[in-house]
């Protein structure tokens, strides 16, 4: 590695389309997510520029009542589960086998069937638009506007079949991920070296795991409701609107953590190798993840302050929701700490990182006044939560995830993003990220419910509006930008060479992209940051071999000897078949036999592909 | 960039434009701050800041202590963030900083930091959360607050008076507030008089509120409830206790006979045209319990769940084309009506005072 600079770009991606739809390595995977949960991203991005249009103005009526409800659901729906979601995923894929010292996944084929199966249901989830209509009743579908009698088109069962089709990819990738980190470590790599980014990996995926089944529950319940007559959210047959508030949040609460911890991970990795330190803390920021996510369970009722549940129950959340945060804030102290003493470079990645906990801050905080019932029960169900959940999901999550991209584009496609746009990108973004979402503190303040799809001239809400409407299109140029610079840049930029930013993870100690492989040889680890060790520690030698096996070079192909999993069609016709049956649920019985049919034999097939 | 970058060394014949492009940016910094200036001190009737209760007092002020310690803890934070960004920002030649992975005491510290402003945010919010919760006198004043599709309908038991959209309460006299829904969730809020609650199907909650000055306070739903969600807005008028049994007595007689040709021409109509099958205008027809009672709308001063007002033109607007005006609407005419059918209905409807 020390010994030349020439860089010569392995064909990881090279191959027919076929190979991509057979593919099996987690790197191709990876690509695939990046590109498809951008792709919602900007979807579920328009819808967003469309609510803000409407809501530019008093008493505009450029959208109609019904399709602002379907803007404002799918916006919802697709940026939790289709963007954000999915973007973590696609750093999962790319960085955990790459990071532990592994040559993949532990089970490749079911990487690709999450893959798949995400792919198809998002597809399925947005056919809604030109079926009859989009789901209409905000993305928690709150009882018993889902209920057939006010919901009578098939909108609500593309929601609820979406989402589970949803949840089984989100769950078959949890439990890959968490086997990959459990069993496949290179020696050495203790959990207690482990970098920050794959702890927040495997935490996500246990609260994956736990708290999916509740939704699923849930799902299986409405969707007895609307198919089978049953009423369990339905109070005139002796249900309970309430119970299906509850099996939501059971699950929607940690899926706020689901979303944020990933990018905690990344921005764990990325404010050291700027600032040239260890991060700071090390024990504590992966404990402090883990905490959130325990207590994260037991805070689910503080969505449901204003239903009523009584002052000891608002008593006992509101105290565990002010507990979260303080492992919230132990982990922003740790990060500044990491800063503290260093040598602070503010690259691309770095500035997103910043932004990331500085916008995080104020999310924290504004979440910790609506921790307190009485503040919530005046703010609830207005724009200040609106608010406040996109400080902590967008000026965190999406903030992070940007410092991710910037970081890792280099390793994943060897070629640099352009930094000047990149800091064009970052500097608007931070801008209009603020303009957009800083004065709906203000309106709802104000007064201003959300999810109102126009507003009198006489509630005093009109210039703060037009602002967020600014500030919201002002996000959309930056994100345009960002568009336009990565796809230049991965055909001209900089070449990146294996290690750009002088990391210390062991990603970084092979080529960009790396080879399919990954490791010629598995790594032995002894460091937290391996690489910046045998770099930067001073004699120490043995802890990375990348080259490939002197045995092997000398073979015709340069590629060394190293088995793979071949690749497989099955999971993509597991995947079609699953879909197709849940079609056949809405639209015809024949999609229901034909889908299942074909997921019965390609599991069959999928059982019986011999070993490569 | 290179080009923004080589912009900055200014040649002479450049500055002219250079101080127009500043006066201009100036101009409109002055003007978003005289926007900024205006809606902060612009009137927002529903704002959560002008507490008229003891319960919405008391959020008022938990509001404020979670605010500025919020503040506090933001510019301490963002503080020693930015200071450290700025302070230990790479400079030419530097060397590797010291690789420090932690420090236990420290991290003690910036753990029971955090506890202990938790601790004494909840010592703050428990007792309001039980006050808050104070159940209503036996002598209240009960009214059910029901949830519709997309209006608000107030139903006295004690009294026997049934209106929509307008709550009256007597101040000083302490009111429960009995909330249910007919249909889907709702929600019911007075920013001024109280925290909001949610309207449920099936459910019956009940808060209590005790109003202390008089006035006329906006309200509106709270909780997405279907298309016309935005458009369900309802207002309490608190009033001087005589005021108050005045109005509800005046609520419990029949509805003012029609003096005029056109008004009584309108009361012909309610059957005709189809309006008899919602609403009940008492001395007239009360089959209809869909739609809001209508015996005294009249003496209400909005309509359409207090999106427009009670006046000749608004009147004229929503009999036309009520599904125009509300998209969602429920209220679906059997037939279009004319314009003299519009005008005689209209004049009737205004004069049910």
């Amino acid at each position: 590695m020390a010994t030349t600079t020439v860089s010569v770009r392995p064909n990881t991606y090279a191959g027919t389309a076929w190979s991509w739809i057979t593919t099996v390595d987690h790197k191709r995977i990876a690509v695939l997510y990046f590109v498809t949960s951008l792709a919602f991203f900007a979807l579920g991005g328009v819808e967003a520029l469309l609510i803000r249009l409407q809501l530019s103005r008093p008493e505009l009526d450029l959208v109609h009542p019904d399709r602002f409800a379907e803007l404002f659901t799918m916006h919802g729906t697709t940026m939790v589960f289709l963007a954000l979601m999915p973007l973590s995923a696609a750093f999962f894929n790319l960085l955990v086998p790459l990071m532990i010292g592994a040559r993949d996944v532990a089970f490749p084929r079911l990487n690709a069937l999450s893959y798949w199966v995400y792919l198809f249901g998002g597809i399925f989830l947005n056919i809604s638009f030109i079926a009859g209509g989009a789901p209409a009743m905000g993305w928690f579908g709150y009882a018993p506007l889902t209920a057939t009698e006010f919901a009578d088109t098939h909108a609500v069962d593309f929601w609820a079949f979406g989402l589970q089709i949803l949840g089984v990819s989100s769950i078959l990738a949890s439990i890959n991920f968490i086997v990959t980190i459990i069993n496949m470590r290179a020696p050495g790599m203790t959990f207690n070296r482990m970098p920050m980014f794959v702890w927040m990996t495997l935490i996500t995926g246990f609260l994956i795991i736990f708290a999916f089944p509740v939704i699923t529950i849930g799902l299986v319940l409405l969707l007895f409701d609307r198919y089978l007559g049953t009423s369990f959210f339905l109070y005139q047959g002796g249900g309970d609107p309430i119970l299906w508030q509850h099996l939501f949040w059971v699950f929607g609460h940690p899926e706020v953590y689901i979303l944020i911890l990933p990018a905690m991970g990344i921005v764990s990795d990325v404010l050291p190798t700027f600032s040239r330190k260890p991060l700071f803390g090390y024990a504590v920021v992966a404990y402090s993840g883990a905490a959130i996510a325990l207590v994260g369970f037991g805070v689910w009722t503080h969505h449901m302050f204003t239903v009523g549940l009584g002052p000891v129950a608002d008593t006992a959340f509101a105290i565990s929701t002010m507990a979260v945060a303080v492992p919230t804030g132990v982990k922003i102290f740790n990060w500044i700490a990491t800063l503290w003493g260093g040598s602070i470079s503010l690259r691309t990645p770095m500035l997103f990182a910043i932004g990331f906990i500085a916008m995080f801050i104020l999310g924290g905080l504004t979440g910790v006044s609506l921790g307190s019932p009485p503040v919530d029960t005046q703010v609830q169900d207005t724009y200040y939560v609106v608010a406040h959940l996109h400080y902590v999901l967008f000026g965190g999550t999406i903030f992070g995830l940007f410092a991710g991209i910037y970081f890792w584009f280099p390793k994943m496609t060897g070629r640099m993003l352009n930094e000047g746009w990149g800091k064009v990108h970052f500097w608007l973004m931070m801008i209009g990220f603020n303009l957009a979402f800083g004065p709906q503190h203000q309106l709802g303040i104000d007064g201003m419910p959300r999810r109102i799809h126009t507003y009198g001239a006489d509630m005093g809400w009109d210039v703060w509006n037009l602002m967020s409407t600014v500030g919201a299109w002002t996000i959309g140029l930056s994100m345009l930008i960002f568009a336009i610079n990565a796809v230049r840049s991965m055909r001209t930029g900089r070449d990146a060479g294996p290690d750009p930013w002088d990391g210390g993870t062991l990603e970084w100690s092979m080529s960009s992209p790396p080879p399919v492989y990954n490791f010629a040889e598995v790594p032995v680890v002894d460091d937290r940051y391996p690489v910046w060790k045998e770099k930067h520690g001073g004699g120490h030698t043995g802890a990375v071999v990348t080259e490939p096996p002197a045995a092997d070079t000398a073979h015709d192909d340069d590629e060394p000897h190293i088995h793979m999993p071949n690749p497989s069609y099955w999971p993509i016709l597991v995947a079609a078949g699953m879909v197709l049956a849940a079609c056949g649920l809405i639209f015809h019985q024949v999609f229901l036999l034909v889908g299942a049919l074909i997921f019965g034999i390609s599991l069959i097939g999928w059982l019986e592909e011999p070993p490569g | 960039m290179r080009a923004l970058m080589h912009g900055t060394h200014l040649r002479p014949s450049a500055t002219g434009a250079v101080q127009r492009v500043i006066r201009r940016a100036s101009l409109g910094a002055a003007l978003l701050l005289a926007a900024l200036v205006l809606a902060a001190c612009g009137v927002t009737p529903q704002t959560i800041l002008e507490p008229t209760t003891e319960a919405a007092r008391a959020s008022h002020w938990l509001f404020l202590v979670v605010f500025w310690a919020g503040l506090a803890v933001f510019v301490v934070v963002e503080g020693a963030l930015l200071y450290t960004i700025f302070r230990y920002r790479r400079r030419r030649g530097d060397s590797l900083p010291a690789q420090t992975h932690g420090n236990l005491k420290l991290e003690i510290g910036w753990t029971i930091a955090p506890t202990i402003l938790v601790v004494l945010l909840a010592a703050f919010t428990v007792p309001v959360i039980f006050a808050n919760a104070q159940e209503p006198e036996d002598d209240a004043i009960r009214v059910e607050a029901i949830g519709h599709q997309w209006w608000f309908e107030f139903h006295y038991p004690d009294l026997g008076v049934v209106t929509a959209n307008e709550l009256h309460l007597p101040v000083g006299k302490p009111a429960a507030i009995i909330i249910k829904s007919e249909d889907v969730l709702h929600s019911f809020w007075v920013p001024a008089l109280r925290g909001k609650l949610d309207m449920v199907p099936g459910r019956t909650s009940v808060f209590r509120i005790l109003p202390e000055q008089t006035g006329t306070f906006p309200g509106q739903c709270a909780e997405f409830c279907g298309t016309a969600h935005a458009l369900m807005r309802f207002t309490v008028v608190v009033e001087e206790p005589d005021e108050f049994d005045a109005w509800a007595a005046h609520q419990l007689t029949d509805r003012v006979p029609p003096t005029t040709e056109l008004a009584q021409a309108g009361e012909a109509l309610l059957t005709p045209a189809g309006c008899a099958l919602c609403h009940t205008i008492r001395g007239v027809t009360d089959i209809g319990t869909i739609g809001p009672d209508l015996t005294h709308v009249g003496s209400r001063a909005h309509i359409a769940a207090n999106t427009m007002g009670m006046s000749r033109t608004d009147l004229e607007h929503w009999l036309s084309d009520p599904t125009g005006m509300k998209p969602g609407n429920l209220m679906i005419l059997p037939r279009p009506l004319t314009d003299d059918e519009i005008e005689a209905l209209t004049e009737y409807l205004m004069g049910l005072k």
